[in-house]
């Protein structure tokens, strides 16, 4: 009984700890967007645009490829069951909805996460095992100013921007599947997709990946402050801010898929 | 004119703990402008912890650290960053930043801090780098650098800005004695040539000999001798006589003691 007392009382401190540490970074880096560029202080924008092509750029071709191939995967997958009914043509419908809406900004905030959310925490978590966070402090450069700001700036602008590309590869691969192997003529195709959409559905899928970007920044930065001990720290920490940022992607994808559907019955 | 304080640093009643163990206890150390003070002290006796409240980089319990008449340890964020201006660090593993050559390692204070044009900033960067016989290094990465390159680029970085005092994280911790000695009469050059005043922590004997103008010596979170190395060499406490005869602590041979912790650890 005592045993699970104090194991509930420790996660809750953690939680609570964790949380409030999160809750300071993100001040701190509001701070360092908002207020403090306006005092002189200056923003680092050499370094914010180097960490957008990074994050933006460079994340194309993978993003774009996986997106692709979901795109022809879903459209052959429902063709099937859709064929019963006469109907292939909905799998233009079904494609652009679902990409604009869901897998789009889910599959590029998952691929970003894997490939720049875990490089965030293993740089910073690196830096502070080789005391280059300390370095920092003691020239008297603030960690958040130097570090933070210019990667998650970066992040808020890469993310829908890659996102973007990724709806239109997967209605690409869509089309392909519909054309090609369906027999639809491309214009059905084309004017089946353009009726199907309306601004909703972009708007929805852009302000999820905007929050998705906050989430694989704020965790992959918060992790990479955490690592202690050495190369092993960074290896935990990298793993740990992997699985909660997906963790967290996903509770957030709920949330405004909920708030969207509420808002839309 | 008004002459400057004699005490660059003064380190008053610092208590400094970790969980609910305490470290330092009531720490009260004056380092004198331009000299060199050599913290020594077991392993675990807080040297680094000191030394690391006293450049600012962690929040002590209790008490102050004050630098050149300024509470360094109570100040806003953006007065801190003015007082680090004035001050440098040679970290143990140098922590130079891996991603830049070492040229933008040195530049980088000046860059932030200062509003001086490239061309300037680069002069100055080789300056500095010639100052510890790294001339002509500017471009190379920080990995194609020998251990003793590294602490003296460390240095070269830790000068940039022309500190007033600068921390010495045991400069000289796993390099050949040539190198040690190079990266001692580097620390005495800064000392006669800039008036630099030096917090070194170290265990190197050889090392104090040369450079320092006092010893501090810790001894379970406490100073138990300051003074001169002679003096402190005089000093009667158990560990400063232990400490430099380099008399082993006696091992248990006991079989029921050391059964008892191997079965009881509390």
């Amino acid at each position: 009984m005592s045993y699970a007392l104090g194991y509930i009382g420790r996660v809750t401190l953690n939680s609570l700890y964790a949380s409030t540490s999160v809750c300071v970074l993100m001040v701190d880096t509001i701070n360092w967007i908002f207020i403090h560029p306006f005092r002189g202080k200056g923003l680092r924008i050499k370094s914010t645009v180097e960490h957008f092509v990074e994050f933006g750029v460079r994340s194309v071709p993978i993003v774009a490829m996986i997106c692709f191939l979901v795109g022809v995967i879903i459209a052959m997958q429902s063709a099937y069951t859709l064929a019963k009914f006469g109907a292939s043509i909905l799998i233009a419908d079904l494609v652009s909805i679902s990409a604009l809406r869901e897998l789009a900004p889910l599959m590029t905030a998952i691929i970003i996460t894997g490939r720049n959310g875990s490089a965030i925490t293993a740089e910073i978590g690196s830096m502070k095992v080789a005391e280059e966070l300390d370095a920092l402090k003691v020239m008297g450069l603030n960690t958040t100013k130097y570090l933070v700001v210019p990667k998650f700036l970066a992040m808020l602008l890469a993310l829908p921007c890659v996102t973007l590309i990724a709806m239109l590869v997967m209605i690409f691969g869509g089309f392909l599947v519909g054309v090609f192997s369906l027999n639809i003529t491309p214009e059905a195709y084309f004017e089946e997709t353009a009726q199907a959409l309306v601004n909703k559905d972009l708007i929805s899928g852009l302000v999820k990946s905007f929050f998705f970007a906050l989430v694989i920044c704020w965790v992959g930065v918060y992790r990479g402050f955490q690592v202690t001990g050495g190369a092993e720290g960074v290896g935990k920490e990298t793993t740990a801010s992997v699985v909660t940022s997906i963790k967290l992607i996903i509770v957030v994808d709920l949330i405004w898929t909920f708030l969207f559907f509420k808002a839309a019955s | 004119m008004n002459t400057p304080p004699d005490n660059i640093i003064q380190v008053k009643d610092l208590i400094v703990k970790y969980g609910n163990h305490t470290v330092l206890n009531g720490i009260n150390i004056d380092v004198k402008r331009g000299e060199i003070l050599v913290i020594l002290g077991g392993s675990g006796s807080g040297k680094s912890t000191l030394l690391r409240n006293m450049a600012g980089l962690m929040r002590p319990h209790a008490g102050h650290v004050i630098i050149d008449q300024q509470n360094f340890t109570a100040m806003s964020h953006f007065d801190r960053i003015e007082v680090r201006k004035t001050m440098g660090m040679c970290f143990q593993s140098s922590a130079l930043f891996n991603s830049m050559t070492i040229g933008d390692n040195v530049a980088m204070p000046l860059r932030e801090h200062t509003k001086l044009e490239e061309s300037t900033i680069q002069i100055m960067t080789r300056i500095k780098l010639e100052q510890v016989g790294l001339g002509g290094c500017e471009n190379h990465m920080p990995d194609e650098l020998s251990g003793g390159m590294k602490k003296r680029a460390g240095l070269a970085r830790a000068m940039a800005m022309d500190p007033k005092i600068i921390f010495y994280d045991e400069p000289s911790a796993g390099l050949d004695p040539i190198v040690a000695a190079e990266i001692d009469t580097l620390i005495l050059d800064m000392q006669h040539a800039f008036g630099v005043s030096s917090i070194v922590v170290t265990h190197e004997m050889e090392s104090v000999k040369l450079i320092a103008d006092r010893v501090c010596m810790l001894h379970k979170g406490k100073v138990i001798a300051l003074g001169t190395l002679d003096e402190v060499q005089e000093t009667d406490h158990p560990f400063v006589q232990q400490f430099f005869a380099r008399k082993p602590n006696p091992i248990d041979h006991n079989k029921e003691n050391v059964l008892e912790s191997l079965t009881n650890p509390e």
